[in-house]
């Protein structure tokens, strides 16, 4: 992608910018679509319509949302510390994009094709709690505080969970690279990960339950890592007003709603990358059997995105499904179940993989 | 200068900018987001020498572990007590005689050792020869580590273990 | 242990038992009424808008002196015998130019006393009740369908025909009077003609 672009544009800074830019572009549309998509999965969960008056179906209301946003005072509270506030969004969404960065879209379209990729995009995610845990704290408001300290005990304890499901899934499959982990589920679905991987005989079919569990506790401890209801504590709206954004207006705010769909997204590209075969088609490619070169990339950013959304749906699915859980079930939820669970999981993936 | 220099500038400005600010800064806070930044700027410089395993680590140790908890700490000490933490540069004049001291050893010693350099070529990765490092050539000490972890975290669970008895 | 794995069990299931009923819910057609663009049917004998057929309006003020907030505001003039005002639709002859007719339905509160005793069944309640407005004098609405020329007009051939009618009462007055005055005359006339006469004659003239 790199070398395409400079030679397209002969000068190599240009090229860099440009193909960092291009997930820039992914995320504010996935977000643009992905509030419209959560306001009308929500409505039609609970039986009613959603936004309809802005387009049809109210298909750019999201635009609209932002434009009054754009228009909104920028309003700083006096204790705050002035710096620190207006730096937090920024931290928050840098940790968010950074992730991106690692994240193939494509065989053609990767941001870094790093050998750790995976170990990076687990690290940087760090980044995201620091941004909270500074919005909370440089606010000057005791409701963000609380916030920002639930968000950062939840990410922080989450993290081990998802980390070890991650382990179970280097493991398996003996790379860090995501783009590696991606090319070993080409062809059909039967090679994801999820379904036992390129494995032979019986370890496949050994590995396929085992597999699912890594799948659920990857997800289930994701949802916690994004903040996402039935895990939402940091920004319950009927205890904390909206948690560590509470101060926040205008297109500050409007940074952290993006920064948290892009989340969304990410962890979905990430499951999706790891168990359900990352961009690869599960059916086989149009663009092969008919000799087109260039379909096959838009095929498999098509298939990427397809994946992706469809994750993020179920998280959508799962908010208007499950209730919020307690402080105190969150982390016996996490402590008590899902590292117990991960770590057996990871010893018998281990024998099984060892067969 | 190439684009791996400007870089590279770029990274070490960051790294030294931040870390006066972490020095220098009276609000304990605003020095605790700075050495966020100078963790950052490691862990780049780390990825620019090609060590992108060890540049991960940094992240992921001290941005997401070790920042995240001194940050807790501050933040639940700072507000909750209602102790305004701040920093005083009491000791500037010593510290100043102290620090140019040991600057004028290092760069003695950086300018007068006799480097052995090694082969220029960019690792593609480091992952497999770390491993290899660590679990071949150096497993005992390896385990010891991780066995001194162990100790750590029982010792930490049962400093933290609410022995009352009343209960 | 065994109840910790039926705990992950039931929390799994349950989950799914919950996402399987907001699945189905996904596809019930929703009940939201788009408000502007739909409506719910108003029943029958709601109370909204007041509505006045001012063609049916005989100007009998019944309307007015039953609002208990005295909300409605009516003027009239008396027709005059030559004026043609028709008849309501129940037949009943108009005998008034009704030249104002105002409802105020800032004070209106939709009691719907003034519509019993209408002998022409000529004020009514709507079905409107959409008619907010952004100034509070937009909420009076006049009925009266004639405009301020006409009232003019009427008001002022009344007042003359009223003039004509009392310089008519006056001159009638005045013959009246004159021939009272003859009669008196000739009967004092008479009187002296005939002193004798009995009383009861001066009765008659």
């Amino acid at each position: 992608m790199y070398d395409l672009l400079t030679n397209l544009l002969g000068n190599q800074i240009v090229a860099y910018v440009i193909a960092a830019s291009l997930p820039l572009i992914f995320v504010l549309t996935f977000v643009l679509f992905a509030v419209l998509a959560e306001r009308k999965v929500s409505a039609h969960m609970q039986d009613r319509l959603g936004p309809m008056r802005v387009g049809w179906h109210g298909i750019i209301q999201t635009l609209a949302d932002m434009l009054k946003l754009l228009q909104k005072e920028d309003i700083v509270p006096e204790g705050a510390d002035k710096t620190l506030f207006n730096l937090a969004p920024l931290l928050t969404f840098l940790g968010t994009y950074a992730a991106f960065a690692a994240i193939p879209f494509a065989g053609i379209y990767v941001g870094s094709s790093t050998a750790i990729g995976i170990y990076y995009v687990t690290a940087v995610s760090g980044l995201v709690v620091a941004g909270l845990l500074l919005a909370g704290w440089a606010s000057d408001n005791k409701y963000s505080l609380y916030g920002a300290m639930r968000t950062a005990a939840q990410i922080v304890s989450y993290e081990i969970p998802t980390a070890i499901a991650i382990l179970t899934m280097v493991m398996v499959s003996g790379t860090l690279s995501l783009m590696k982990i991606s090319d070993m589920q080409t062809a059909h679905f039967w090679n994801w990960w999820i379904l036992g991987g390129p494995e032979t005989g019986i370890v496949k079919f050994l590995l396929i339950p085992f597999m699912i569990i890594t799948f659920l506790i990857y997800y289930i401890s994701s949802l916690a890592e994004v903040n996402r209801t039935p895990f939402d504590l940091p920004e319950a709206e009927s205890e904390l007003v909206s948690g560590y954004h509470t101060e926040y207006s205008g297109m500050k705010f409007a940074f952290f709603f993006l920064a948290e769909y892009a989340n969304m997204f990410a962890v979905s590209a990430i499951a999706v990358t790891l168990f359900l075969g990352g961009f690869h088609s599960p059916i086989g490619y149009l663009g092969h059997s008919l000799g087109i070169d260039w379909l096959v990339p838009v095929e498999q950013f098509f298939w990427f995105t397809f994946k992706g959304t469809a994750l993020v749906f179920v998280q959508m699915w799962l908010r208007w499904t499950l209730p919020r859980v307690r402080v105190d079930q969150l982390m016996v939820i996490c402590w008590k179940y899902l590292i117990p669970y991960a770590v057996v999981n990871l010893i018998i993936v281990g024998i099984i993989t060892l067969l | 200068m190439e684009l791996y220099d400007i870089i590279f500038y770029l990274v070490a400005l960051m790294v030294v900018v931040s870390a006066a600010i972490v020095v220098g800064s009276k609000n304990i806070v605003r020095a605790a987001y700075s050495l966020l930044f100078t963790f950052l700027g490691v862990a780049g410089i780390y990825i620019l020498l090609g060590a992108d395993f060890i540049g991960v680590t940094q992240l992921m140790v001290y941005v997401g572990g070790i920042l995240i908890l001194l940050l807790f700490g501050i933040m639940l000490t700072n507000k909750v007590y209602s102790v305004d933490i701040r920093r005083e540069n009491a000791y500037i004049i010593p510290s100043i005689v102290i620090v140019g001291i040991f600057a004028a050893f290092l760069i003695f010693v950086m300018t007068e050792t006799n480097w052995v350099t090694a082969d220029p070529t960019f690792p593609n990765t480091t992952v497999f020869e770390l491993g290899k490092t660590l679990l071949v050539h150096y497993s005992i000490i390896f385990e010891i580590l991780a066995i001194v972890l162990l100790i750590a975290l029982i010792g930490a669970a049962t400093l933290a273990r609410n022995d009352n008895k009343e209960r | 242990m065994k109840k910790y794995l039926k705990n992950t069990w039931d929390a799994l299931w349950t989950i799914f038992i919950g996402m399987k009923v907001t699945w189905k819910h996904l596809f019930i057609p929703s009940v939201t009424i788009q408000y502007p663009d739909e409506h719910r049917p108003i029943p029958d004998r709601a109370r909204n808008r007041l509505y006045v057929n001012i063609d049916d309006c005989i100007g009998c003020m019944q309307c007015q002196r039953a609002c208990p907030v005295d909300c409605i505001d009516i003027k009239t003039v008396k027709a005059l015998p030559t004026d043609e005002l028709g008849l309501t639709s129940k037949g009943t002859k108009k005998a008034l130019w009704v030249t104002q007719f105002n409802i105020d339905f800032a004070k209106c509160m939709y009691c719907q006393l003034c519509v019993f005793p209408c002998p022409t069944e000529c004020i009514t309640m709507t079905k409107v009740f959409e008619f907010s407005e952004y100034e509070r004098e937009k909420l009076l609405y006049n009925f009266s369908n004639l405009t301020l020329s006409e009232v003019k007009e009427k008001e002022e051939n009344y007042a003359k025909f009223m003039e004509k009618k009392a310089a008519e009462k006056a001159a009638a007055a005045a013959a009246k009077a004159k021939a009272a005055a003859e009669a008196k005359a000739k009967q004092e006339a008479e009187k002296k003609d005939n002193d004798n006469k009995p009383s009861s004659e001066e009765k008659d003239s």
